[in-house]
């Protein structure tokens, strides 16, 4: 039976991904049975859209298809991973919530939509239940970063009156207040320093799968990739503060892993040193920093899921104070739990082998070319989260083996499974990095963007300054285009650029 | 490809292929036997040395073996090459690596027989196989880094082998640790090659670079071979390391892992020759670990720490001889080395054993060992180089002062800043003493 056309249509298909989950939650909040078996549907209808997506967008500007594609992975993973004490209808439909409000966002193209997905994806956390952290920084943060960017989109559109981005690219509307704002949103959203600690305190305090959920939508990323770097050209010399602040933030957390104790905190510091790498990847501005912090974002994505989701199951089996501050010993009871434990750990911190070693060597190269001083830092953050990493997997999984109470199950078959699968992923990835993400996820479209940016800088500029280093990315920039994707480059030399003036 | 590029291609790449398969059955719940683990690493490692010994007939008769997988990755500019190159400086090593790993997988067959990670012990064996073949085998520093930070992790899981034992784990993090943040070196290293020279691969000779930018790399390079050689200032995590197995002590840390940053050096040393201050470096650091290593191993107790130093003074040597140049005498140095030490490491849990049946087979008369050299100095030399040797050259001791310590009290301190803000927003009245201000001498009182 041949597929009607307009169902392959990108607004359909995308409608279907968001919709999917959001009916699911529905679905929960008046029948509450069968919730894990109701989430992993909505789940896998969201990634099938998503793949159709990917498969029907052109070859190279499939990047928010492949973000699509992989948090509806993630989630129909988490879903299955919860364990089941977990696995009621209130936490799914959160879960839920959270899918269709990050896909929105990743696949909106309007200014409005961007904020509405914004603030639901932050719905479930704020309200009272098991999603709801009794600590006050995760709900200041959140709302925080919420009425920034929502100042940020109202001064925008005050302004200009127009709140489709593609028209607005390169314009840089709003000004200096409306980039400010901007980067504050990123800035609280992310957890980047001064606001780095409410996401310790929603890992601790909150419900870890969810909580890892929220973090890997990386929606302060998406922020930067999607407003701050193509509409504001004019205002880049204020940008390279957000990768300072990113440093600082990867510096700063990974100093403060080293004493901490509790592994729920401890995994959420690797996790933010991580993930803010990946705003200085794509503040470097160059096509290995840019390509490694999008690479760099699915290793962070996929592999914290898969760390937080470990944890969750040893706390379920072990008890729920488990502490780094003595040797538990649980690797004799979940073997496998703890091998793969270690394997994503040692992907999120960039060990050869797995694909965060490409996203990591791509990163680091970026940032050293544009800032060789404080891109040092990276390296030294990294080095130091392997050390806390390992301490962590050391004082919980090795040690003498702990008595008192009777054989606890290993990894069970569902969960087997899904491990497999996320760390065949990293393996893979790792080994085939071109045939996997790097071919798909990196491709030129933000560095099309990027392109773009820099040709408005140029033309913008009549005289002035033109940064070497600036007009040598450039042509490394378009150098990759020319590399990677033929047809791209045929579109790109339609425009007017600076270097081929 | 030709046959000899096939050959090189698969000793480098089968063992890291038999621990990625056996890894994942077991992921999967399935455990092989001990008998067919041990089987598969003897034919694995027969292969990849009858591999290895052809390579050496093809380079001694005619000239390297290189093969070109294409990139790893790809983006603009930057490519990790996949590049793998047999030459002379690179086959005595992989023979070594391919050699030494089927022949402690032969010995520890038996000697991890019933032993709870067997099966761990072996799979590791080969990823640390892969990692030290690819490391010797790869045509630029890039794919160099990966083979070296597999060696790396690869030791110090073997390190926390028995891992129901406290020490060992502590001591394989505190190896981690050290290892991390030589490694440093070597990555920065590397993005300096690319920078400057556009590239860092050497297999169609060497990155080109001069004066200061040459003294730069060296010294990053320099600093990533001296944490993998255990050479001063890092030599304090060597005899950490004898926590693991005797067999994994035997191959990492008697022959190849300790060598391996020797083989930075001499892979490094077209541009070592173009850095005097970096080779004065080279040969002050191996001089330093040498005359180090000498002390404290004579003040060792156990047989694995003095083999350790032993191994360590050898390496110190072998450092002078790369400082200075002497390239062919260095490589000799490394593979009679290596395999003495690796000998020496198998035989010595089964030495003490041995000695006393000696002893009480001539009656309990055994000849003195001689005079040592040591007794030429004044007794109160004697005493203070004794206690100095005990503590190891308080080595660890001024790398725990001065950086752990300051480190974990930094660390420890934010901790407690952002913990008394986190309580409440309303609990730190302007009143009450900020806690963070009473934290600070508490510390310098500790």
């Amino acid at each position: 039976m041949a597929i009607p056309g307009w169902v392959i249509h990108a607004p359909v298909l995308t409608g279907a991904s968001v919709a999917a989950p959001w009916l699911a939650a529905v679905v929960l909040s008046v029948s509450r049975r069968q919730a894990r078996v109701v989430g992993c549907i909505a789940a896998l209808l969201s990634a099938m859209a998503s793949t159709a997506l990917v498969w029907r967008a052109p070859q190279g500007e499939s990047l928010y298809e492949t973000l699509m594609l992989l948090f509806s992975c993630l989630t129909f993973g988490a879903v299955v991973l919860l364990p089941r004490r977990d696995a009621e209808a209130g936490i799914i439909a959160g879960i839920l919530v959270l899918l269709g409000s990050t896909l929105l966002a990743y696949s909106t193209g309007n200014l409005l939509v961007l904020l509405g997905a914004w603030i639901l994806s932050i719905i479930p956390f704020l309200w009272a239940g098991r999603f709801h952290s009794p600590k006050w920084r995760p709900m200041v943060a959140l709302l925080s970063s919420s009425l920034a960017i929502a100042l940020a989109i109202g001064f925008i559109i005050a302004r200009t009156g127009v709140s489709s981005i593609s028209h607005l690219k390169g314009q840089s509307p709003g000004g200096v207040v409306a980039f400010t704002l901007l980067i504050v949103a990123a800035i609280f959203r992310k957890g980047i320093i001064p606001a780095q600690a409410w996401v310790a305190d929603a890992a601790e305090s909150g419900p870890l799968v969810p909580t890892a959920l929220l973090l890997n939508g990386h929606f302060g990323a998406l922020l930067v990739v999607k407003l701050i770097v193509p509409l504001f050209p004019e205002t880049d010399h204020l940008f390279p503060v957000l990768s300072y602040l990113a440093i600082a933030t990867a510096v700063f957390v990974a100093i403060r892993a080293l004493a901490e104790n509790s592994p729920r905190r401890l995994l959420a510091f690797l996790a933010l040193s991580q993930s803010a790498c990946i705003l200085s990847g794509l503040e470097s501005r160059t096509a290995e920093g840019i390509t490694g912090a999008l690479v760099h974002w699915v290793v962070v994505a996929v592999s914290t899921v898969g760390l937080f989701g470990i944890l969750r199951l040893l706390e379920v089996r072990f008890g729920e104070n488990l502490s780094a501050s003595k040797y538990l010993g649980l690797a004799e009871h979940s073997p496998r739990l703890a091998v793969s434990f270690v394997i994503l750990g040692l992907a999120l911190v960039g060990l050869p082998g797995t694909l965060g070693f490409c996203s990591l060597d791509l990163l680091i190269q970026g940032t050293l070319t544009t800032h060789p001083l404080t891109g040092l830092l990276l390296p030294i953050a990294t080095a130091m989260n392997a050390v806390s990493f390992f301490r962590l997997f050391s004082r919980l999984f090795l040690g003498k083996r702990r008595t008192g109470f009777t054989v606890m199950a290993d990894a069970l078959p569902r969960e087997r499974w899904i491990l497999a699968a996320i760390v065949l992923f990293v393996v893979l990835g790792g080994l085939f990095p071109n045939a996997t993400v790097i071919e798909h996820s990196s491709e030129v479209d933000v560095v099309d963007e990027a392109i773009s940016t820099f040709d408005n800088l140029n033309r913008n500029r009549s005289t002035g300054y033109v940064d070497n280093n600036l007009s040598m990315n450039v042509r490394h920039l378009h150098l990759s285009a020319t590399s990677m994707d033929t047809a791209k480059v045929d579109h790109a030399q339609d425009r007017p650029t600076g270097v081929h003036r | 490809m030709n046959p000899f590029q096939d050959i090189l291609v698969f000793v480098v790449v089968v063992p890291g292929v038999i621990f990625g398969v056996f890894a994942l059955l077991w992921l999967l719940g399935w455990v092989p036997s001990e008998r067919l683990m041990s089987s598969i690493t003897g034919v694995t490692f027969s292969a990849c040395t009858a591999g290895v010994a052809v390579l050496i007939w093809k380079i001694g008769s005619a000239s390297n073996v290189s093969v070109s997988l294409g990139s790893w990755f790809a983006v603009g500019n930057y490519h990790f090459p996949l590049l793998l190159m047999a030459d002379r400086l690179s086959t005595p090593f992989l023979a070594l690596a391919a050699v030494l790993s089927g022949l402690i997988g032969q010995f520890s067959a038996t000697y991890l027989h019933r032993e709870s990670g067997f099966l761990r012990f072996f799979l590791l064996l080969h990823l640390f196989a892969f990692g030290s073949l690819l490391a010797f085998a790869a045509g630029s520093f890039d794919l160099l880094a990966a083979g070296w930070e597999i060696v790396g992790i690869t030791s110090v899981l073997l390190i926390g082998f028995f891992d129901q034992r406290r020490a060992p784990v502590e001591n394989g993090l505190y190896v981690f640790g050290i290892y991390r943040a030589c490694d440093i070196g070597l990555l920065v290293g590397i993005f300096a090659m690319h920078h400057w020279a556009g590239t860092a691969s050497f297999s169609g000779g060497f990155p080109t670079l001069t004066g200061a930018r040459a003294v730069i790399v060296c010294l990053l390079l320099l600093l990533a071979a001296s944490g993998k050689a255990a050479q001063v200032p890092f030599s304090g995590w060597l005899p950490r390391a004898m926590e693991g197995p005797t067999p994994s002590s035997a191959v990492f840390y008697g022959a190849i892992s300790i060598h391996a940053g020797a083989y930075l050096l001499l892979r490094a040393q077209p541009l070592l020759a173009q850095s005097r201050l970096a080779s004065i470096l080279v040969v002050l650091i191996g001089a330093t670990t040498a005359v180090h290593g000498t002390i404290v191993g004579r003040a060792s107790a156990d047989a694995k720490t003095s083999l350790a130093y032993a191994t360590l003074t050898q390496v110190g040597i072998i450092f002078i001889e790369i400082g200075l140049g002497w390239r062919w005498l260095a490589i000799a140095h490394i593979l009679g080395n290596a395999t003495v030490r690796t000998m020496q490491y198998l035989r010595a849990p089964s030495m003490l054993h041995d000695y006393h049946q000696m002893h009480s087979a001539v009656g309990g008369e055994f000849s003195p060992t001689g005079a040592q050299i040591e007794e030429m100095l004044p007794a109160r030399v004697q005493l203070w180089l004794y206690r100095w040797a005990l503590d190891r050259g308080h080595l660890d001791t001024i790398l725990e002062r001065w950086v752990i310590t300051p480190l974990l009290q930094v660390s420890a301190y934010l901790s407690r800043s952002e913990r008394t803000r986190t309580a409440s927003p309303t609990i730190v009245r302007p009143e009450d003493p900020v806690p963070v201000s009473v934290a600070g001498p508490a510390q310098r009182g500790d």
